[in-house]
């Protein structure tokens, strides 16, 4: 089971990471309207 | 003609100051209430009308208000607003009194907290599995580089996301108070701190797990909390914001648009037909019509002539500009000293003391004496087994569910109500509603539409009666007083010509003869109409029209359930004894004062309060702002005064009163919830205790009992019968911009 030794650090790091990439997300406002983003339309790029 | 909108007025530095926040980089964000946004297409015609001048542009469709960031060097804000007039949506700016920004990031960090809070915790319980089973034992090698890897996991959580509940204990010791935080930020760093040396000593249980669990439920029950009060914050925003924030002077012939606070006595300015107006002055005018309902509740239009004092706040209801001389403005007006009233009653408003800040004190004291306690008693079999009792003790009399049982409710509670059509702007109300002994209504906009019906038509013989109308309803159209839109509605056929306002009503000439059309105010009709004469060229009477303000549907049905509830229903009106007592003798209400004004409304309130009674007040004028303010429940219609509005605890989005009877239904059922919730959240932990002291609980069965404990607090507030997911509420009437 001596693979455990690498899994689990990798486990944390890839943790780490996850909370990183969440933290950028709420600091650049993805979380801001959970409700309005559901009543604009979608946009075609026109 | 009314004047064109002058938007430049909103590039002057004062003005924009006061509708605009600086952000970074020389940007400034506005917020403006928009018109005429129903649906998703037009909030695609705002961003297509805005185009890519702005940045961050968000609008919102329940409020109805949109925000952006512009640069005025680059897209100056009249440029801004004019594109959105020109595309059909009325903008109007709003002065940014909240401060919205600061109450958006801790929102945001509620959130974030909450979310790593749960990948903390949900990560540490599976570091932790293992230790929950008796399968064997386990590589010491591997024990150790779990708990190590829990430590680095469970690090975070405590710093990040317990911070609050840390920062607010040191603050409460600090000052020597004792709150529900204490315990919390306790138990959290005798977990953490003791796992910590636990894993440096490489041996024996540790509990981040239990720390990191209780953190998570902690920031749900925070997160619940905030989010509630944010949709209330929202529409305070929208309503707190519309005052007339720009006015049109005269100075030396030349016509200018400033910012109302930069008006001086003496100055002359000029109201638009159907404008408010924006500071109290002397009319310069020969006669005038003014609609004074918002002001004062009467509901008839009022006469003033050359010289007489006109004030801020009434509705100009001529087909003409109004010119005035500023005898008050700001702060010296009538509106103003309103709002002084409305809030300074705001400050003596009966405060409810929260059940759980009542026990709270008490409860805590008992926690950590409890906890001391324990670990007392357990010292004799090693400081191992005192911690853990200690620890067991603090995790499971730690109010979880306590913290979560109210506001959980309230949030069910406020989604409930809003797909009922009724906004609760402070969830405190709740707790007054269910317990409110009397209920004052206001008269005219509350209990009776705002908008008056042509109710009888007497012809005296000299012309038929479909002529007599449509001479009427030449004469009325145009104007913006209710009673000259009920006329002007009833007949399109005939225009007129040379009208002329005279002392008591209108003069003109429809297909060549000359009419009048004049109120009768001589005559004492007892029935409670306001009546209108049509006289011809010789002071012939030809017909006389009876108007009255209808009151609304459902109205009586409400006055009805309420007196069945056990209540007591009373009337206060601004308007005059006929129309109030006729009012109530159809409604069914026992009680009935008329002609108070605002310190009246106030006085009866109070004498009220001091007699013990719990009062709910309905009301939708600016005359009606001090009475909503200091009353235990204030109620506002959400066609009235925003400013009343902005200061009610309930508004009835839905535009009728049958959201009251909601409301206290709603209550009821919500008081009920929330004692079952902290009886069960109490009588968990009581249970509970024993076993800790003793020493059968571990921390983690603590831990896992208290979500559990917390999962059914949550289930018995949702079963007060809404969906979890936000609900919009149901369009309403448009607050009036100018109020």
């Amino acid at each position: 089971m001596e693979i455990l030794y690498l899994l689990i650090p990798m486990g944390v790091v890839l943790i780490a990471g996850c909370i990183a990439v969440l933290l950028w997300a709420f600091a650049n406002g993805q979380f801001d309207q959970l409700d309005e983003i559901g009543k604009s339309m979608p946009d075609d790029g026109r | 003609m009314a004047l064109s909108q002058n938007w430049l007025a909103y590039d002057q530095p004062d003005l924009q100051g006061s509708v605009a926040v600086a952000r970074t980089n020389g940007w400034l964000e506005a917020y403006i209430a928009v018109d005429g946004v129903h649906c998703a297409a037009c909030v695609r015609g705002v961003q297509k009308a805005l185009g890519g001048r702005v940045r961050d542009l968000s609008v919102h469709l329940v409020s109805r208000t949109a925000t952006f960031r512009f640069n005025p060097v680059d897209a100056p804000l009249s440029a801004l607003l004019q594109s959105l007039d020109d595309a059909g949506y009325r903008p109007h700016p709003l002065a940014q009194d909240l401060d919205a920004e600061a109450s958006r990031l801790e929102r945001r960090r509620s959130l974030a907290r909450l979310a790593v809070a749960t990948i903390c915790a949900m990560q540490v319980m599976m570091l932790a599995w293992p230790d929950y089973f008796d399968a064997g034992k386990i590589d010491a090698g591997i024990e150790q580089l779990l708990r190590w890897s829990q430590w680095v996991i469970a690090t975070p959580a405590v710093l990040y996301c317990g911070w609050p509940y840390l920062a607010s204990a040191w603050q409460q010791i600090r000052l020597a108070t004792v709150g529900m935080d204490t315990p919390i930020a306790v138990s959290i760093l005798i977990a953490y701190a003791f796992s910590a040396w636990r894993t440096l000593q490489g041996e024996g249980a540790i509990y981040f797990d239990a720390a990191t669990m209780f953190i998570m439920l902690l920031g749900a029950g925070r997160y619940l909390e905030g989010r509630t009060r944010a949709i209330a914050v929202d529409r305070l925003r929208s309503l707190a914001g519309r005052r007339p924030l720009t006015a049109t002077r005269i100075i030396a012939g030349h016509v200018e648009t400033v910012a109302t606070a930069l008006l001086n006595r003496g100055d002359e300015i000029c109201v638009a037909p159907g404008d408010v107006v924006p500071a109290d002055g002397a009319l310069l005018d020969t006669l005038a019509q003014l609609d004074e309902s918002i002001l004062t509740g009467e509901s008839r239009p009022v006469y003033r002539k050359h010289g007489d004092t006109v004030l801020a706040g009434s509705l100009n209801g001529n087909p003409f500009d109004l010119h005035l001389r500023v005898t008050g403005a700001g702060e010296h007006t009538r509106l103003a000293g309103i709002n002084r009233m409305l809030l300074a009653a705001e400050r003596d408003k009966p405060t409810l003391v929260l059940t759980t800040d009542r026990i709270a004190s008490r409860f805590v004291l008992g926690v950590l004496f409890s906890a001391a306690m324990a670990a007392f008693y357990r010292w004799p079999h090693g400081a191992d087994s005192a911690i853990n009792a200690a620890l067991a003790v603090l995790l499971v009399s730690c109010p979880c569910a306590l913290s979560l049982a109210i506001p959980a409710v309230y949030a069910a509670a406020a989604n409930l109500l809003s797909m009922k059509g009724v906004l609760l702007l402070r969830p405190s109300a709740l707790d007054q509603a269910a317990q409110a002994s009397h209920i004052v209504f206001d008269k005219t906009g509350t209990l009776t539409r705002a908008e008056m019906e042509v109710a009888r038509v007497e012809v005296s013989g000299g012309m038929p009666r479909e002529a007599c109308i449509a001479v009427a309803a030449a004469l009325e159209r145009g104007l913006h007083h209710p009673l000259a839109k009920a006329i002007g509605a009833l007949d399109l056929s005939k225009s007129c010509s040379d009208r002329s306002l005279e002392t008591r009503g209108i003069a003109g000439t429809v297909e060549g003869r000359s009419y009048r059309l004049e109120a009768e105010t001589h005559l004492d009709h007892g029935d409670a109409m306001t009546w209108l004469a049509l006289t011809d060229d010789d002071g012939g009477v030809l017909a006389r029209f009876g108007l009255r303000a209808s009151p609304r549907t459902g109205a009586a049905h409400v006055v009805g359930e309420f007196k069945q509830l056990g209540l007591h229903p009373i009337m206060c009106t601004g308007d005059a004894q006929a129309p109030a007592c006729a009012a109530a003798t159809a409604l069914g209400l026992p009680e009935v004062h008329w002609n108070q004004t605002p310190a009246d409304k106030l006085g009866h309130l109070r004498s009220l309060q001091k007699a013990g009674a719990i009062v709910m007040a309905v009301g939708d004028g600016i005359n009606d702002g001090p009475l909503l303010s200091a009353a235990d429940v204030g109620v506002a219609m959400p066609g009235g005064a925003a400013i009343t509005q902005a200061h009610a605890d309930v508004i009835l989005t839905g535009d009728s009163l049958d959201g009251l009877l909601e409301l206290h239904r709603i209550a009821g059922v919500s008081q009920l919830r929330i004692r079952q919730n902290l009886g069960w959240a109490i009588g968990y932990n009581l249970l509970m205790l024993p076993f800790a002291f003793l020493g059968y609980l571990t921390p983690v069965l603590a831990a896992l009992g208290m979500s559990v404990s917390s999962l059914i607090v949550v289930a018995n507030a949702l079963r007060l019968g809404g969906s979890v997911a936000p609900a919009n509420a149901p369009g309403y009437p448009d607050a009036q911009m100018e109020h």
